[in-house]
């Protein structure tokens, strides 16, 4: 403190009630006994993306029309964004903040844009420049397979891809129809990612039937099985092997490959999740009148809940609490199905009450083609002996897809039974990084702790309620006469819009909010940061209370 | 040039010609105009200000103390209940030393709530520090705007012009509007020794132990003082500009009169009028205006009214429990003077009509009185 003025007359005081000296020494800082911190949180979207993409933060890039850095965001966590931007389940929207509010942000088609920008401008995907000595083996082509081979390729180690089939892609090829993921688009995700690393690829490779997977063993310092579930579960009833009754996998094989006959009269397609959802409005398209008949409530239907709305639009019906009890045949062909009804029971280890057969209840239906699609297995003959295996899963031992067999990983539907594409991608990835840290003697990454960001910490006086802006799509009419992709991209001013919409949960997104609210001008902008001047922050917290997302936090000062 | 505008825009073309660089204002009936008029003067760009939108009153008064505490020209006009919402901020002006001019057009408080015309608000704030100038026409309210900054610049206290509800800030009459650059040789711009610097920091407004408040308002009292003399010497030298003379008090044919009648605001203009007429009667009467309430010219006043033999008072106004707020100050002006009788009159409240005929009822009662009532004289009060 400075020493006090005395004054001996008013005369040598000023006129105004100032002080005569300099105050520079009278830092309000010293008044502080709480701070604010700059302290991004992890917003709830990633949590909820399986796969951890950095949404958030791509979103803020694509604010500032940063397109190229946003794809680069999604590719660290995901490689094949043109394709879950059309076909993931998107729990992240489900987690979205925004969703409490009004509408959750269309991350979902944010991501559709950005997948389709890296393929419009295939050079975004630089190939790998380094070259290491260890070569890994990935075993199937479908979402994990190609993603663990794109991580590891990108890293500069040689992969060798073996697919049992003559083109790649697994269940992405042959079990999503073309409405969803058109084959064009997919062959461009493949050759993109192909093109990031050394991968050498060997189609027409059946593991365990073409090569022995001993020799991969052998050859490889590293092998990822990653073969997905390419078998549907059999009904396991009277009659089932007749001309008429068809796996729904199958069918939906030959409809993605051009081979698929046009069918008239009425499908009976049995189950209730994607693959159910897939079948039947494939059969539709096809001309058939389809009937989707389901062991239980259109509340327990696995399938995506935006596809069952899409097959009820398109005229797909549904018949709830039936189960098939016996097929009937005329000759060799399939003539009638008998139908147990059912009604719902206790719940199961899932959650989901489980269908319990209503005695001496039954009914019966003339149907002429029967597809089944009340799940898929493993085929696990090439490396049975080599892996655990349970209920024809591989067992996985660690969360990264360690089978506890050195050098052998697995990961994607083989492991968790039918799941999700971006499930399969987060596990190919898992896998593939820890593959990497092996290689380099890394330690594993802390496990990321959970998040209890909510509305309650979105000063929502900033945001005015929105509509999500949607993708564009063709009319049911129109959808249904052919397999053209339903849904079509944003265009860049919808895209723009809806990203507007983003709250950029816990994280500075430089609004300057803070820098304009502080009444001590204490808050220092930067290029790409903010600074606090705690020589003069007195600690009266503005910035944090109008901070729109929770950036900031608050320390108490002295602990 | 001149032009026929109404009182409110009169007062915003002073502010235009005094090139005022801060202006913040809440709007209130009767002085919107003012600053409405102002807003769209700065936004065409014919004022180089700063227009600052506030939520309240006492935020307006509260820009303008920021504003010239760091050494700009700071305006701001209001009204009635806007005006004791200021309150705080009007004694910090002061403290502050902080040459702010406001416009207060004068406006009955409430309840019961009133829109028009009398002195009580602005005369509520008789205390506090600030220097007080009573408008009697429009051509007034603007040449006051200048004169009022010259008077505040030099002896650092804030000034408040003070006029009619309606009868003058709705009137409209020819005004010879000041031109900018004519005002720039009389008014030069702003530039306060000490003011909010950020490359030398000072602490303002700060703690004042009871070692030197008192000092502080002794000073504040000194240049009250030095003002008499700087309010006449700016009234000369802007006659001497543009033609119109302006002095502490206007005695009007107060010479040989036997009863004068003081008055302030628009009443004075009609009791001129009542004044001539009783004079072709024969009766020796006069009128004085008091256009400065603070700093009291008493000098002024006295000197006109001791040679009479009777004073009466009209007041606008009234200070509950005590008399006509013009009336308690002239008495104390002629305190130990004179011992002529002293009348008080309260007329006009809440807008109500001074018109000649009610002036005239004044100036018989007081010539007939023998001995004034030493109690109020209410004026068309309904008993």
């Amino acid at each position: 403190m400075s020493k006090q003025t005395k004054f001996e007359s008013y005369r040598e005081m000023p006129i105004r009630a100032m002080t005569v000296d300099n105050m520079l020494w009278n830092e309000t800082g010293s008044w502080r006994n709480v701070k604010p911190v700059y302290d991004n949180k992890v917003s709830p979207c990633i949590y909820g993306c399986p796969a951890g993409e950095n949404i958030q933060h791509y979103i803020q890039l694509v604010i500032d029309r940063k397109y190229k850095e946003a794809w680069e965001t999604i590719i660290e966590s995901n490689p094949m964004p043109a394709v879950t931007g059309r076909v993931c389940s998107h729990p992240c929207m489900d987690k979205c903040t925004r969703g409490d509010y009004d509408e959750s942000v269309n991350i979902n088609a944010i991501e559709r844009a950005l997948g389709d920008m890296g393929l419009d401008n295939p050079e975004w995907m630089t190939k790998s420049k380094k070259s290491k000595k260890e070569k890994v083996a990935v075993v199937g082509s479908g979402p994990a397979g190609l993603t663990s081979a794109f991580y590891l390729a990108r890293a500069g180690y040689s992969v060798t891809l073996y697919e049992a089939e003559e083109t790649l892609g697994g269940v992405l090829r042959w079990g999503i129809p073309e409405y969803r993921l058109p084959n064009s688009v997919l062959d461009r995700v493949i050759d993109s990612i192909l093109s990031s690393g050394k991968i050498k690829v060997k189609t027409g490779t059946a593991v365990g039937e073409d090569i022995e997977f001993k020799e991969l063993e052998n050859n490889f310092d590293a092998v990822f099985i990653g073969v997905g579930l390419m078998k549907s579960r059999r009904l396991g009833i009277p009659g089932e092997d007749c001309k008429g009754v068809e796996p729904g996998l199958d069918y939906l094989r030959k409809v993605n490959s051009g081979r698929a006959s046009g069918s008239s009269g009425k499908s009976v397609v049995i189950g209730g999740g994607n693959t159910a959802m897939d079948v039947a409005r494939s059969a539709l398209r096809k001309g058939s009148d389809v009937t989707v008949v389901y062991r239980r409530t259109r509340t327990e239907m696995p399938a995506i809940a935006s596809e069952i709305e899409e097959a009820e639009k398109e005229g797909i019906k549904f018949r709830f609490l039936a189960s098939p009890k016996e097929i009937v045949t005329d000759g060799d062909k399939l003539a009638k199905v008998i139908f147990q009804e059912m009604e719902l029971g206790e719940p199961d280890e899932t959650g989901r009450r489980s269908p319990v057969p209503l005695e001496g209840k039954t009914f019966t239906m003339d149907v002429d083609r029967l597809f089944t699609a009340i799940g898929e297995k493993g085929d696990l003959d090439g490396f049975k002996s080599e892996v655990d295996t349970e209920w024809e899963l591989i067992k996985v031992k660690g969360e990264f897809g360690e089978t506890g067999r050195k050098k052998i990983f697995a990961g994607g539907d083989i492991v968790t039974g039918a799941a999700s594409v971006v499930e399969a991608v987060a596990a190919g990835r898992r896998a593939a990084e820890k593959i990497l840290r092996i290689f380099n003697n890394e330690k594993d990454p802390p496990v990321r702790d959970g998040t209890d960001f909510g509305i309650e910490n979105i000063n929502t006086d900033y945001f005015p309620k929105s509509k999500r802006v949607l993708k564009p799509r063709i009319p049911v009419s129109e959808a249904i006469k052919g397999f053209e992709e339903i849904f079509k991209g944003f265009d860049e001013q919808m895209l723009q819009k809806e990203v507007d919409r983003c709250f950029s949960c816990g994280v500075c997104n430089y609004c300057d909010n803070c820098w304009i609210y502080c009444p001590d001008a204490s808050i220092i902008r930067k290029d790409d940061e903010y600074e606090i001047d705690f020589d003069f922050c007195k600690g009266c917290l503005v910035c944090v209370e109008e901070c729109p997302r929770s950036a900031l936090s608050i320390e108490e000062e002295g602990k | 040039m001149k032009k026929v505008v109404m009182g409110n825009h009169a007062v915003s073309y002073g502010v235009r010609a005094s090139e005022a660089k801060v202006i913040s204002a809440y709007p209130i009936t009767p002085q919107t105009h003012i600053v409405e008029l102002l807003s769209e003067l700065v936004a065409n760009g014919e004022i180089d200000a700063k227009f600052i939108k506030v939520e309240s009153e006492h935020s307006a008064m509260a820009a303008c103390v920021g504003a010239s505490a760091a050494g700009s020209r700071a305006f701001t006009a209001t009204s009635s209940q806007g005006l004791l919402l200021m309150t705080e901020m009007l004694h910090w002006a002061v403290g502050a030393r902080l040459p702010i001019v406001l416009t207060n057009v004068n406006r009955a408080i409430g309840p019961p709530w009133s829109i028009w015309t009398d002195q009580n608000d602005s005369l509520s704030m008789r205390d506090v520090g600030w220097i007080q100038i009573y408008c009697e026409s429009n051509q007034e309210t603007q040449d006051a705007i200048p004169q009022a900054f010259k008077i505040a610049e030099e002896v650092q206290l804030p000034v408040m012009l003070v006029l009619d509800a309606f009868f003058l800030s709705h009137t409209y009459e020819i005004v010879d509007l000041l031109d900018v650059e004519k005002v720039r040789e009389f008014l030069p711009p702003y530039n306060p020794e000490l003011k909010i610097d950020p490359a030398d920091p000072h602490s303002f407004g700060n703690l004042a132990s009871a070692d030197y408040y008192m000092e502080l308002r002794y000073m504040i009292e000194e240049a009250m003082d030095e003002a008499r003399g700087v309010i006449k010497r700016v009234g000369k030298e802007f006659g001497e500009h543009f033609g119109r003379h302006y002095g502490m008090v206007v005695p009007y044919r107060c010479d040989d009169a036997d009863v004068i009648l003081v008055t302030s605001g628009t009443v004075a203009s009609t009791t001129r009028a009542v004044i001539d007429e009783m004079r072709d009667e024969g009766i020796k009467i006069g009128a004085l205006k008091i256009r400065i309430l603070r700093p009291f010219p008493f000098k002024e006043v006295s000197e006109v009214l001791c040679s009479a033999k009777k004073v009466a008072v009209l007041d606008r106004n009234i200070s509950f429990g005590n008399h006509g707020i013009f009336y308690q100050e002239v008495k104390s002006a002629l305190y130990g003077k004179t011992d002529i009788p002293v009348s008080g009159y309260i007329l006009g409240l809440g807008g109500r009509d001074v018109t000649p005929k009610v002036i005239r009822e004044v100036a018989d009662k007081a010539i007939k009185d023998k001995n004034p009532e030493p109690y109020i004289n209410w004026i068309g009060v309904k008993k």
